[in-house]
């Protein structure tokens, strides 16, 4: 088998030593983590490298020898380097020597212990250390149905990425510590490390108890009995603000906890959440400070009654278009007059309850302008209750007209039956045949002639309040669909994909180096980031998405029938 | 030559001998008819074209105003009555007996459904104001049609459904109804056509059942009454009722029993098998 040699780029001006890496035997290569430079004292150099496993859980051992001479080759130099072998036992004990200026690197092995005494072929791989030891490396999405090819290149990558990820401890130590041994890696000029970062590290552990004390208090508020009655806890359910403020309220809790993440999903998804939060509550205050400027509230607040007035107007024209003989259908005249004073009375109450709460309105929408601080999401909320307790008429409308329906439905579907003889058989869920009484047939008959004659009067007023609440419906979906849509975008992934696209990886991609007769095959290994697609796929937040409850033809079904429809279903309610 | 196949014989498969079709028989189950018992029996056919006759003649008088509701409701009043006594005495009691029905329950349904009638009788005057009138008219000719076809004249077919037909008659009863001027026109109505549709087969079920003679007369008497009902409406109708129940009573019959002749079912051990036992006793 071909023996691939990983080799940082940031070592290849280092000086002679010894590589130091860990020797993947199932694959045959071998990944260089480090030089270590002469002199060293090799009982010194056996103590680090078991205290680094021990801590990292990484078989860091000694591979081979590296020599970086200016002048030609010396002999003593490679005696040396393969008496080295013998201290450090390895096998095979990788040589890679460079001389001068040159390009071309010639790398050997020696095996003591092995069969065949023929040359292995080697193949020199360089990487880019540090944006290895950043990166995560994401496996196909696909694994299950990937064969077993994929699965396996995909499982010695990551063993790549893996080691050279857990080694951070060995890359601590920069050429400045005065200790026993000197390594050469991407960080030996110097640990990386901005103030910022290690600013907010410190004061991120106090901020954390703060927040997390806080919202362990309103939390313990929310949960208390008093909010629990009846009444209210049902408002509270149906009010979106509320389930908002939830969600918001446990990616708090999310942030503020005081562990760690323990892998890089959880990382990101803290990450995630603060940065969506941030957005949130930035764009929230920007939509503040807009509203509040050259009092758009009044504005807002003088506007709403009006339209309120408009729509209740409107209304009242649509139930007199319907109480004539709307668009050539012909209604029975009773029926028409008694529904459509019915529901005329009920705007009439609708109206006078509007104008009753005018007065506070300026104050009421200023008041809850202000949880629009909270996030543009809260404040998109806001709108959609807004809208539902204004269009509530219609709901009521709807759900009248519904039920009329649905009863004259169930009982022409029944007395149909009656009217052929059959009856419906509860025990055995089908139609069956029956003798009925001579009045029950008469009554029955009756009843479905009158029935029958009354269908399209309650059919047209179902059609036209169900488009209405339709309507609604669709207008109050969109905010929704909005809302989800900033809950659930990862921003911060997106960023990082913008900006540092080598730390979220879908796989390497390797580019032939120039290559001498002779002399290994040389390759760079540069890191392929991950599609926009698969960042947004795998780095989603969860959450209380509304999705639609039903497929299209059991809507249309309900619809025909009557029943009610609840069209969005959220995640946590109970199926029924 | 043997009549089997599982053994060599030296005729072809196909060889019959002059034994072919020795055990044919013609018309095994044909029924003998006979005029007059024929005629007898169509007395039913007879019997609900004139109701449906006599229904539509009132309804007819009722909408030209010539008939007052208050006078239809007295007439059918004291019919109901002659009628229920008619009942009970023809075969002495003996039918209340076995059906177990009390007076009181009889009283308790008419009450019922008078009372739902009246309660009910603006909304059905108002049902088919929009309804054209021609729509209404073709809908209870339907319905009417209807209650002929699936009728129970006493024959056992499938397509027989008593439920059904009394609910079409009702149906068309109160589609004629409801273009009656007023409220009480469309009560009486609607009582009236429960009576003739529903009340007096069964009083005529029993008089056929117990006195044939006595059921004959009546039959003929209210097939003159419908006669002459329609004919003080028009008399081409009249003339053309006249000639359909003549041709169901005495023609059909006839063509009936002349049809008989050209019946040519074959029988055969070639026929499928027919359990001939009760399995009565297996359920």
């Amino acid at each position: 088998m071909v023996l691939k040699v990983f080799f940082p780029s940031c070592c290849s001006s280092a000086e002679s030593g010894i590589l130091i890496g860990r020797w993947i035997s199932e694959q045959n290569s071998a990944v260089i983590l480090a030089v270590v430079h002469f002199p060293f004292i090799p009982v010194q150099v056996k103590q680090y490298l078991s205290e680094v496993q021990r801590v990292t859980k990484v078989s860091v051992s000694v591979l081979g020898s590296w020599s970086n001479s200016k002048q030609e080759k010396e002999e003593s130099l490679s005696e040396f380097l393969e008496d080295l072998g013998t201290i450090f036992s390895h096998e095979p004990w990788i040589q890679i020597s460079k001389e001068g200026d040159s390009k071309f690197w010639s790398c050997s092995t020696l095996q003591k212990h092995s069969n065949n005494p023929k040359e292995e072929e080697i193949i020199l791989v360089y990487y880019d250390q540090r944006k290895v030891m950043l990166s995560h490396l994401h496996p196909p999405l696909a694994t299950a149905t990937s064969t077993d090819h994929k699965a396996d290149d995909a499982s010695k990558l990551s063993a790549v990425f893996d080691t050279v990820a857990k080694s951070k401890i060995l890359f601590m130590t920069d050429r400045y510590d005065d200790g026993p041994i000197k390594l050469t890696h991407w960080q030996s000029d110097g640990v990386e490390a901005s103030i910022i970062v290690e600013l907010m590290k410190q004061a991120s552990v106090p901020a954390c108890m703060l927040l997390t004390f806080l919202l362990s208090l309103i939390s313990g508020i929310c949960r208390s009995r008093v909010l629990k009655f009846w009444p209210l806890s049902f408002l509270w359910s149906k009010l979106s603000t509320c389930e908002q403020l939830g969600h918001r309220l446990q990616h708090l809790q999310v942030i503020s906890s005081n562990k760690k993440a323990q892998n890089q999903t959880q990382l990101m998804r803290k990450a995630n959440i603060f940065v969506s939060l941030l957005i949130d509550v930035a764009l929230g205050i920007l939509l503040m400070s807009w509203l509040y400027r050259k009092n758009r509230i009044g504005h807002l607040a003088d506007t709403l009654i009006p339209v309120a007035d408009h729509v209740a107007e409107e209304l009242q024209d649509l139930l007199q278009w319907l109480m004539g003989a709307p668009a050539g259908l012909k209604m029975n005249r009773a029926l028409d007059q008694v529904l459509g004073r019915f529901f005329l009375y009920h705007i009439h109450l609708w109206i006078s309850y509007i104008h009753l709460m005018s007065p506070f309105i300026e104050m009421i929408l200023w008041y809850v302008g202000l949880s629009a601080c909270l996030g543009l999401t809260v404040a998109l909320c806001i709108l959609s209750d807004i809208i539902a307790l204004l269009t509530f008429h219609i709901y009521c409308f709807y759900v009248y007209g519904a039920r009329l329906y649905c009863l004259k439905i169930y009982g022409l579907s029944s007395l149909w039956r009656l009217f052929r003889g059959k009856k419906w058989n509860v025990l055995r869920q089908r139609v069956d045949s029956c003798s009925y009484d001579l009045d029950q047939l008469f009554i029955g008959t009756l009843l479905f002639t009158i029935l029958l004659f009354l269908l399209p009067t309650t059919a047209l007023y179902y059609l036209v309040f169900t488009l209405l609440r339709l309507l609604v419906v669709i207008v109050q979906g969109l905010i929704h669909l909005l809302v989800d849509l900033i809950d659930s975008l990862p921003l911060y992934s997106i960023i990082l994909r913008l900006c540092r696209s080598y730390r979220l990886a879908a796989g390497v991609k390797f580019r032939v180096l120039e290559q001498q007769d002779g002399k290994p095959l040389r390759l760079l290994m540069q890191i392929n980031p991950l599609s926009y697609g698969s960042v947004i796929q795998t780095y989603r937040l969860p959450t209380y998405s509304c999705y639609p409850k039903d497929s299209w033809t059991s809507l249309c079904k309900k619809l025909f029938l009557g029943e009610l429809i609840y069209p969005w279903k959220h995640k946590g309610e109970k199926q029924d | 030559w043997q009549k089997v196949l599982y053994e060599r014989q030296p005729f072809p498969d196909n060889y019959v001998d002059q034994r072919f079709l020795e055990e044919l028989r013609k018309n095994v189950h044909a029924r003998r008819y006979r005029y007059r018992a024929v005629v007898f029996q169509s007395g039913a056919v007879v019997q609900q074209l004139c109701s449906v006759c006599v229904f539509v003649v009132t309804w007819w008088y009722m909408d030209a105003g010539m008939l007052s509701p208050q006078g239809l409701f007295g007439a059918a009043l004291v019919t109901s009555l002659l009628g229920y006594v008619l009942f009970d005495a023809v075969d002495g009691g003996a039918g209340r007996r076995e059906s177990g029905r009390t007076r009181w329950a009889d009283l308790k349904s008419t009450l019922v459904f008078a009372a739902f009638t009246y309660g009910f009788s603006p909304v059905l005057k108002t049902l088919t104001e929009s309804v054209s009138t021609d729509t209404i008219y073709a809908m209870s000719a339907l319905m009417l049609l209807g209650h002929l076809i699936f009728f129970d004249y006493g024959a056992n077919a499938a397509i027989v459904s008593s439920t059904l037909s009394l609910n079409m008659a009702i149906f068309a009863s109160v589609c004629l109804a409801s273009r009656l001027p007023r409220s009480l026109h469309a009560f009486v109505m609607v009582t009236f056509a429960m009576q003739i549709f529903a009340l007096w087969p069964m009083l005529q079920k029993k008089l056929k059942a117990r006195t044939p003679r006595c059921y004959v007369g009546v039959t003929v008497l209210f097939a003159l009454a419908a006669l002459g009902g329609l004919a003080t409406v028009s008399s081409v109708g009249a003339v053309l009722f006249a000639s359909l129940l003549l041709a169901i009573s005495c023609l059909c019959p006839y063509c009936l029993i002349r049809l008989q002749l050209l019946k040519d079912n074959i029988h055969g051990p070639w026929d499928e098998a027919e359990i001939k036992e009760d399995l009565s006793r297996f359920l």
